[in-house]
């Protein structure tokens, strides 16, 4: 099987601080208006209980890459690692990729006028190093592994039901948060 | 070349991280969270990331600057030299005409918790007896509670909360406001504790727990002592009790003869079984710890609640048991050295009260006002009172980074430095470390430390009239630091001089287990369900329950103002600011009062009305509504403006005074018409 680094999120940890998110647009000096990560808060009740968490979100670096398939000037590629870059020099800010995408990840950058998306910091991590957000996150909520090496069994995909799952595959787990007894 | 500086997180916050900078060339480049910190491991929260952004921000104020007239935003940039005229002139004029000092007064609390702040005391100090703000807005009755229980204010190390099987997290919001004890109660977690939040509403940390008992605010007391009296009918108490505490048979006697379950379930909204059942586990486990925070003791009976709980504690055993507890905080670690001024004979007001006690003084009455780490206007309660007192003064001095809203009535602005431009030493309220901050940068623009211009301010007055301020005219921030660890600090750090702190941050080498042995620092050396202190103060001897205030018909609803995970009182690091409050209310709400949400209404009481914008919160008990912190009091009017201060029933032993019953706030709410709205 082809490797693929992801993200994986424990949503029991997750407190929606933004840590992550602050650590990520710091480091890669995107503008104020202009982050690649995403925390949506989510609640919902069932018989069981009640449940209210936070979803930290970047790009999924999908298996099969829907910007890398609709991109007419091939700027996006997928590493050996399974990571999904973006050249920002072929780049014609044609929107296709934003378009496209279905879980809405790249951006247009405010001041290029191109899009932009999160590259899952495959600099550090080629030194060894981990992504920034994952640096930053205080209660380990957020990890970066090598995830066909995991075991999925405690491991669920909330961006479910979308149809762009099962199209696009994405790389990205999360642990089910638990019911509150309420 | 890079350089790197140790700095520490000065805001008023439990976690005071470790922070390491990098400046290149003099500019301040990045920040991080210090690996070698066993409590924030390496880790910030999004407040202090920001803090690059905040130290060249283009609104942060880089000279001194007078206003023409309060309230006009009409300032002139001025010298230091001029600013610090005007200000010694003033108070050696004031001297004159009164014969003393009393007219001059500081305001001062937290916006900077390091231990070289107190140069503004130590300025007012040298001057002789002033008029000083006392006590603190924040945690007055839980510090005198807890004196009268243990004797001294102390808590155990946070992390040792790790070690407990049951974790009861009471009014106490931790995924907001203390980020880094989460992953402590994760790991608890994860190793098979249980947690349950006690709150009055569902706070993302009781969303993050196992179990959330609601309880109807001001009850908590209450709920504690029903739970005291199942331990006692089931006879779960700690059989060496008689061993090491004082007043257990009339402690219990109460119990017996005042408590009732079922009332307690109809007062507390905590079923009578819910209520035998959680007793019963918290009594049955082995370490079981409490972490009461600072929200249910703003009450009118807040002092009582934390007694109650501490009492809660103590019967079931767990005071003293490593990994159990009842965590507040400490202060063990604050004790600096100080500037070894004589201790005057000040005029002190209650800092909840100031502006009502400050317009009540006469001979002399305030003439000088000096804020320093305050926003009162944006903060206090009795804002007509204030307003009139700054009609009264007759000169206004702030030091802060921002133009306020409090700045707006100042005469006079004085920039000061962050914690990337001076030397300080700072201490947690919470974890045990202590550690030097030292400056990476020059200060930006013409700004300066508290301490340089305590210094400087004591020059001028001196020269205007010698002897006039004792306090140095000159001297080193550096060492002045330094000097903050007197024998007694150095003890407590196991150090053998002080420069040895410039190396790294250090923890202080207390037993991790607060009264581990139950050695007691009380009167009787016991714990103390029944306090003879508590009893001269005026107080019942035994933790009893008295009941809150409560909404009345006028007013029906109980405004919360809750700390946000973005700000620090009025401090924000949120990234975009709205231009009204949003207030959450229970769904049915909605339909009594005929809104929709999204919609703009009205809240009001007798001090001042507010319009905000109606959001939903299904976990709202139907007479609380909430406005959480947000900055955009420049904005709008700002929400202090409906609250009165009520204050708390403890303070005035361990704490300086009594605290401010924030949460006895009681508001009406309004639909408006379109023509009414102002959004």
């Amino acid at each position: 099987m082809l490797k693929q680094i992801g993200f994986i999120l424990d949503a029991n940890r997750c407190l929606g601080c933004g840590a992550c998110l602050k650590a990520c647009q710091i480091n890669h000096n995107l503008p104020p208006t202009l982050t690649w990560r995403t925390i949506r808060k989510i609640e919902d009740e069932s018989s069981d209980g009640k449940r209210r968490f936070y979803l930290s979100s970047a790009c999924n670096h999908c298996a099969n890459p829907e910007c890398m398939r609709v991109c007419p000037s091939g700027a996006y590629s997928k590493r050996r690692d399974g990571i999904v870059v973006h050249n920002s020099s072929k780049c014609m800010g044609c929107k296709s990729c934003v378009a496209s995408c279905p879980f809405s990840v790249p951006k247009i950058h405010p001041e290029t006028g191109k899009a932009t998306k999160c590259l899952l910091c495959y600099d550090r991590l080629d030194l060894g190093m981990t992504p920034y957000c994952v640096k930053a996150c205080p209660t380990r909520a957020l990890l970066c592994q090598e995830i066909h090496s995991i075991s999925l069994d405690q491991l669920i995909r909330l961006t479910a039901p979308l149809p762009g799952l099962r199209l696009t595959n994405p790389s990205v787990y999360y642990k089910e948060p638990r019911r509150l007894n309420y | 070349m890079p350089e790197k500086h140790y700095h520490v997180c000065p805001r008023n916050c439990y976690d005071t991280c470790s922070i390491i900078s990098t400046t290149v060339n003099g500019v301040l480049v990045s920040i991080e969270g210090n690996p070698a910190h066993d409590y924030t491991k390496g880790k910030l929260c999004p407040k202090a990331m920001n803090d690059i952004q905040k130290v060249y921000n283009p609104s942060r104020i880089r000279y001194p600057m007078r206003q023409r007239q309060r309230f006009s935003g009409n300032w002139e940039r001025m010298s230091w030299d001029e600013a610090l005229d005007m200000i010694a002139q003033k108070i050696i004029d004031s001297k004159k005409h009164d014969g003393n000092t009393l007219s001059l007064a500081l305001n001062k609390y937290s916006g900077n918790f390091g231990a070289l702040h107190n140069a503004m005391e130590w300025l007012f100090s040298g001057m002789g007896p002033t008029t000083r703000a006392v006590g603190s807005p924040c945690w007055s009755a839980g510090v005198d509670a807890q004196t009268y229980d243990f004797g001294k204010f102390f808590c155990s190390e946070p992390r040792e909360m790790g070690h407990a099987k049951l974790l009861w997290l009471w009014g106490v919001n931790p995924a907001w406001t203390a980020v880094h004890q989460m992953p402590i109660i994760f790991d608890a977690m994860d190793r098979g504790s249980k947690v349950i939040c006690f709150d009055t509403y569902l706070s993302d940390t009781a969303a993050r727990s196992h179990r959330f008992i609601q309880v109807k605010p001001g009850t908590d007391g209450l709920l504690a002592l029903a739970m005291c009296k199942v331990l006692c009918e089931e006879n779960l108490m700690d059989d060496k009790l008689y061993d090491y505490t004082l007043g257990l048979v009339e402690f219990i006697d109460y119990l017996t003869n005042s408590i009732d379950l079922t009332e307690a379930a109809e007062i507390t909204g905590v079923k009578a079984e819910i209520i035998r059942e959680l007793a019963i586990e918290y009594g049955q486990t082995c370490p079981a710890c409490i972490w009461v925070g600072f929200g249910l003791q703003r009450y009118t009976n807040g002092g009582q609640t934390l007694r109650a709980i501490d009492a809660l504690g103590a019967l079931a055993g767990h005071i003293g048991e490593k990994g159990g507890g009842v965590h507040y905080g400490h202060f063990e670690t604050w004790k600096f050295a100080g500037a070894g001024l004589p201790e005057q004979q000040n005029r002190q007001l209650n800092i909840n009260r100031f502006a009502r006690e400050a317009l009540a003084c006469d001979k002399p009455p305030l003439r000088v006002l000096w804020l320093s780490g305050r926003n009162p206007l944006a903060q206090d309660a009795d804002l007509k009172h204030w307003h009139r007192l700054i009609q009264q003064l007759e000169l206004i001095v702030i030091n802060d980074l921002f133009l306020t809203k409090s700045a707006q009535a100042a005469d006079i602005f004085l920039p000061a430095t962050t914690h990337y431009e001076h030397w300080d030493l700072n201490s947690s309220y919470w974890h045990y470390w202590v550690g030097i901050n030292e400056p990476a940068i020059n200060p930006v623009g013409e700004a300066k430390s508290d301490l340089e211009i305590a210094w400087n301010l004591s020059a001028k007055l001196n020269r205007f009239e010698k002897g006039s301020c004792s306090f140095p005219t000159s001297g080193s921030e550096r060492e002045t630091a330094l000097k903050q660890l007197g024998p007694d600090m150095l003890r407590m750090l196991g150090l053998n001089t002080p420069e040895e702190i410039l190396d790294r941050p250090i923890k202080a080498k207390f037993p991790p287990t607060a009264w581990e042995n139950h050695e007691f620092v009380t009167p009787s050396k016991r714990y103390e369900f029944q306090s003879s202190r508590a009893l001269a103060a005026g107080l019942p001897a035994l933790p009893v329950f008295e009941p809150a205030l409560l909404p009345s018909k006028e007013t029906p609803l109980r405004l919360l103002t809750p700390h946000h995970s973005m700000m620090i009182n009025s401090q924000s690091y949120q990234d975009a600011l709205s231009d009204y409050y949003d207030l959450y209310i229970n769904p049915r709400l909605l339909e009594n009062y005929g809104l929709k949400i999204g919609e703009t209404a009205e809240i009001w009481n007798e001090y001042a009305s507010l319009q905000v914008k109606v959001k939903v919160d299904m976990s709202l008990p139907e007479d609380v509504v909430i406005i959480y912190q947000q900055a955009i009091e420049q904005r709008a009017q700002a929400r202090n403006a409906l609250l009165n201060s009520n204050l708390s029933d403890m303070g005035d032993v361990a704490a300086g005074g009594k605290g401010l019953a924030i949460n006895e706030t009681f508001v009406s709410l309004r639909k408006l018409t379109p023509s009414e709205r102002s959004f």
